[in-house]
């Protein structure tokens, strides 16, 4: 533009002047052969561009030469930012990108929409298959590729785990509706009002608790995210919410001192065996197996408890992550799991990782795409409990 | 607390701070010039940079750039009526029609002026709103947050210039289109007729520059002689200074309201820039020049748009809850430097709060002056041709909206979305309405849904925010309608002179044929949209089904009137103007640009379409079009390798 302007009317001539208001005539036609030869010797420069110097205008990944200099790692964050998913692949990909070897960029892009079904759509159907876009996977895009739902476009198949990463999570309550601890949460006159963003997503874990400890809870949903739910709470909305371990610090910390808040239980985590063991977070909170104990006293078992197990493991055990494209070249992929698996051993990204994450080992092994497929299996008994519950007590015939 | 304010102050003498400032400032500044880019671009382009530095170097560099975004993204929506942003959709309705009459150099210097303002007042705002934003943030919850969109989307419909039928058309068929895609409450599909690629719902980049920019540029685009007289500032700067002087009450009042409107997450922004201009035309004794280059319109709105992002930070800070893509890129910052946003930043980082705070100043003072300073040369840019210009904008708005999704169907969508938009701007339906429309439809309908479940009933409707903003909300909108009454009872005592402003030159085809297609076309979605919205879920369909409703009603009557002219004038105005047709092959042209691009990429679109353009429908020397398409191949070559930028792929490159 800058060549329009001055090889325009320079500002200092004013041959115009006298003209004023007066309309000016247009210019006059330029010739059909001027237009033409000038169209066609640009076009032909185009052309040649194209073909010959393809490799300029879309530089070609070198992402299989044991390098990623130049590159940029884009994250496909399906969620909105600045919740749990959003902080915690920020802070892996600013981490990782100086352990792949060139250090490449780190482009973190929120495509939030549709509970993540979207982005991951959108990653499914488009996503480079380099090894520099990574798909954040997370439970609110787990769970209905699961539950089988029909909005989903994408299949966990198709991808392959370049890291894997546990979270944790404590269910917590409003004290001023009433709730001093856990007992609290049965035989009410009214029930709690707990906030949620989809029945289909990370939400199911802790419905699925809810109606293994009986709990009197009611559920609204359509948040925006967890944070507003939070923010629901602390203004009297809703009565019950969940958070998980990164948000904890600066969502239920806070509010739980100050007393406007109980820490009712932690979901636990599992361990080799299978069991519901406590969390390294929350040491002294009891788990949801535990609650259930004091509740009920006897030891959770059945169908639910088994449901509520699998989730577990899908939802935060192995929640968080990064994925790639099955086509990605074995080369780029090795590159970049060894990458994740040399962060995840470090010392001092453990100290660092302890502070934002709380310590949940980031798994990148070679065996990790198998585990993961394992984890990422769900019986038919516990299939249908889940649909059940949530056409029975929601409404919601998953389809 | 003051120890530690100057102690920050202090270490921004550190060359190395000041000259990251400076950088993060110019890129900001440049990247609020290219329509579509804006305040997300230029976080992500700086990001990747930020790391391996220390914190206060990383935050100097962000918060630089995030302050002057919306400083310079007011030059495209002044000179070009091309906002790049929703909030920027704001100041053009004055600042354009300024510009028009030759004063953009007026309109620029108030606009800058008000942005260091608002930035400033802004950053002060944010050392003194620290102690407030827990109790400010928590008052506000669903009920007041579902009143604050609609308001925003009623404001717009009913500030607009142009007949409030038509605004309050133009707001619903905006929500409409804000739809499509997947509901907020229930994750189903609407109005997407199958198809992926709008199950994403549409890209806000691409119905911004369609509805606007391109509408525009086929407006305009048969000017092959640029503005010759440029009214300039008699008196220099001083007088632009004095003048905006005489508007300092509208400066803090803006900039009070963007606070406000920064601090409350999710909604605040767009909403918050049409309270500032709603307040202005509410609080002005004479309204008349609104909307036709009153300099009120540009002051509040533009000094209310820069302190929102000043705003912004609180929620970021203090919650974690980011209320914008930028403010969410510097959140993960902040992260991965181990800083853990939250009540106890205020204890545990007071150094790194007065940082930001004092960076924001500066950078929004350092921002307005390099863009006060080049005023003069920017509106050098009205002395171009406009045919001239047209040409290169075509290719660097449809580049700009490629960019958001990668996906060749937001630029055939933006072309369409570009020719409704010219048949709204020429038949004098308001468009912001439908812009905002478009952009708060999903936090409407996600906090009415909330709403509607978490309280007992109307409760909510007497809780005190709601209450006043019902007042905001009713108020004008009666005012409107007296006025509305007043206009009819006039029109029947003299036929003939229906329309008060009938040299209306910005909707030259009002009662027109064209103006009663617009109508049909208005009522069509509608029910279209009523009819689809059938087959829902419940819990989907409520909000559509009630905003199609409104619309059928509010475009039966338009339709009704519209017939009833064209009944009683008999002759009418002339169906098929000079301009329309003019208008309509300037669309011809972009859509072969866009065909061209889909079988041969971008580039040799580009090289074919621009000097094509230039010379045959611009008329340039030949020697201008040579330049011109040579500079633009050259930093079409240069771009990707530059800037995270993709350029469309083509059939043909598929084969290369």
């Amino acid at each position: 533009m800058t060549s329009s302007k001055s090889s325009l009317e320079p500002p200092g001539t004013s041959r115009e002047g006298s003209v004023g208001q007066t309309e000016q005539p247009d210019p006059p036609k330029h010739s059909r052969r001027t237009v033409l030869a000038a169209v066609g010797a640009f076009a032909l420069l185009g052309t040649a561009t194209t073909v010959l110097g393809g490799s300029l205008l879309n530089p070609p990944s070198s992402t299989e030469d044991g390098d990623f200099s130049g590159e940029t790692l884009e994250f496909l964050i399906p969620l909105a930012s600045g919740g749990g998913t959003d902080t915690w692949a920020r802070f892996i990909g600013t981490e990782l990108t100086n352990y792949v070897p060139g250090r490449p960029g780190f482009a973190p892009v929120n495509e939030a929409g549709g509970e993540g079904i979207l982005g991951t759509n959108r990653f499914a159907r488009s996503a480079k298959t380099d090894g520099t876009e990574l798909l954040v996977g997370t439970a609110s895009t787990v769970v209905p590729w699961v539950l089988g739902r029909s909005a989903v476009k994408y299949s966990f198949e198709d991808l392959k785990p370049v890291v894997v990463n546990g979270t944790g999570g404590v269910i917590y309550a409003r004290a001023e509706a009433g709730v001093a601890g856990l007992q609290d949460l049965i035989n009410r006159d009214t029930p709690l009002e707990f906030g949620g963003i989809s029945a289909t997503g990370l939400d199911i874990t802790t419905l699925v608790a809810f109606d293994l400890l009986e709990a009197d809870v009611t559920s609204t949903f359509g948040f925006e995210g967890r944070g507003p739910v939070n923010l629901a709470l602390q203004r009297g909305e809703i009565d019950v919410d969940y958070q998980t371990t990164s948000a904890y610090a600066s969502a239920v910390a806070g509010i739980a001192k100050e007393g406007k808040a109980v820490v009712l239980m932690s979901f636990g985590q599992l361990n080799d065996a299978g069991e519901v063991i406590r969390d390294p977070n929350f040491p002294d909170v009891p788990t949801v197996a535990e609650a259930y104990e004091t509740l009920h006293g006897k030891k959770p078992s059945g169908e639910k408890y088994e449901a509520y197990k699998t989730l577990l493991g899908l939802t935060y055990t192995y929640q968080k992550g990064l994925w790639v494209p099955q086509e990605t070249p074995e080369n780029a992929y090795r590159l970049l799991r060894e990458s994740s698996e040399k962060l995840g051993t470090d010392p001092g990204f453990q100290e660092k990782a302890s502070k934002v994450l709380g310590g949940y080992p980031l798994v990148a092994d070679s065996g990790v795409a198998d585990r993961v497929r394992d984890a990422y299996t769900v019986s038919s008994s516990v299939r249908s409990y889940v649909t059940g519950l949530l056409a029975d007590k929601y409404n919601i015939h998953v389809e | 607390m003051l120890d530690s304010a100057m102690a920050a102050l202090a270490s921004l003498a550190d060359p190395s701070l000041l000259i990251m400032l400076l950088i993060g400032t110019v890129a900001g500044l440049i990247m609020g010039l290219i329509p579509g880019l804006g305040g997300t671009g230029a976080v992500a382009i700086l990001l990747p940079i930020t790391f391996g530095m220390e914190p206060p170097q990383a935050l100097a560099l962000l918060i630089g750039a995030l302050a002057v975004v919306h400083t310079s993204d007011t030059v495209s929506a002044v000179l070009l009526g091309a906002p790049g942003s929703a909030s920027a959709s704001v100041t053009m309705l004055d600042g354009y029609s300024m510009a028009k009459k030759g004063q953009a150099a007026r309109a620029l210097t108030l606009a800058f002026l008000s942005s260091m303002a608002g930035g400033i007042i802004g950053a002060i705002g944010l050392t003194l709103a620290i102690p407030l934003a827990r109790p400010l943030v928590l008052s506000f919850a669903s009920p007041e947050l579902f009143m604050l969109t609609v308001l925003g989307v009623a404001l717009a419909a009913v500030l607009s210039r142009g007949n409030i039928i038509k605004g309050v058309s133009a707001g619903l068929l905006g929500l409409i289109l804000g739809m499509v895609g997947t509901s907020p409450t229930t994750a189903e599909e609407r109005f997407t007729f199958g198809s992926l690629f709008l199950g994403d719902g549409l890209s806000l980049v691409a119905v911004a520059l369609g509805i606007f920019g391109l509408a525009e540029i086929a407006s305009r685009a048969s000017q092959r002689r640029g503005q010759k007289e440029t009214i300039t500032l008699g008196g220099g700067w001083g007088q632009g200074i004095r003048e905006w002087l005489t508007h300092w009450t509208q400066v803090i009042r803006g900039a009070l309201i963007g606070i406000w409107a920064g601090v409350l997450p999710g909604v605040g922004a767009t909403a918050g820039t049409w309270l500032a201009y709603g307040q202005a035309v509410a609080t002005a004794k004479d309204k008349r020049q609104f909307g036709k280059g009153d300099p009120r319109g540009i002051v509040g709105p533009e000094s209310a748009n820069n302190s929102v992002e000043a705003g912004d930070l609180i929620p970021t800070l203090l919650f974690g809850i980011p209320g914008g893509v930028p403010s969410a890129m510097l959140l993960g910052m902040l992260l991965t430097y181990g800083i853990q946003p939250g009540p106890s930043i205020i204890t545990e980082h007071l150094d790194l709060m007065y940082l930001i705070v004092w960076s924001f100043a500066i950078a929004s003072i350092l921002g307005a002056l390099f863009c006060f300073l080049s005023v003069k040369q920017l509106a050098k840019l009205t002395k171009v041709p406009f045919a001239v210009l047209a040409a290169g904008l075509v290719a660097v708005m449809l580049l700009g909206s490629f960019q958001e999704g990668g996906q060749l169907g937001d630029l055939w969508i933006m072309i369409i979305l570009g020719i409704f938009g010219w048949l709204l701007k020429s038949t004098g339906f308001p468009r912001a309405p439908f812009l905002i429309g478009f952009v708060l439809a999903i936090p409407l309908e996600r906090y009415y849904f909330l709403t509607d479940s978490l309280y007992e009933g109307f409760d909510w409707m007497a809780r005190p925010g709601v209450l006043v903003f019902l007042a905001i909300l009713i108020l004008p909108m009666i005012w409107a309608f007296m006025k509305f009454i007043r206009a009819r009872r006039k029109t029947n005592l003299d036929d003939g002179h229906r329309d008060e402003q009938p040299e209306d030159d910005e909707a030259p085809l009002k009662n027109s044929t064209w103006s009663l297609v617009a109508s049909g076309i208005f009522a069509l979605a509608f029910a279209a949209a009523l009819i689809s919205s059938a087959s829902f879920s419940p819990e989907a369909r409520l909000v559509p089904q009630l905003v199609s409703i409104g619309g059928l009603v509010f475009s039966g009557i338009l339709l009704f009137i519209e017939i009833r002219t064209r009944l009683r004038a008999k002759a009418g105005r002339a169906g098929w103007t000079l301009d329309a047709g003019f208008a309509l092959k300037t669309f011809v042209w972009m859509t072969g640009f866009l065909a061209l691009t889909a079988v041969f990429g971008y580039l040799i679109a580009v090289t074919i379409f621009i000097p094509a353009f230039l010379l045959v429908v611009a008329r340039a020397r030949l020697k201008v079009a040579i330049i011109y398409t040579g500079v633009l191949y050259i930093v079409l070559l240069a771009l990707p390798s530059l800037l995270p930028i993709d350029l469309p792929q083509g059939w043909l490159n598929t084969l290369v």
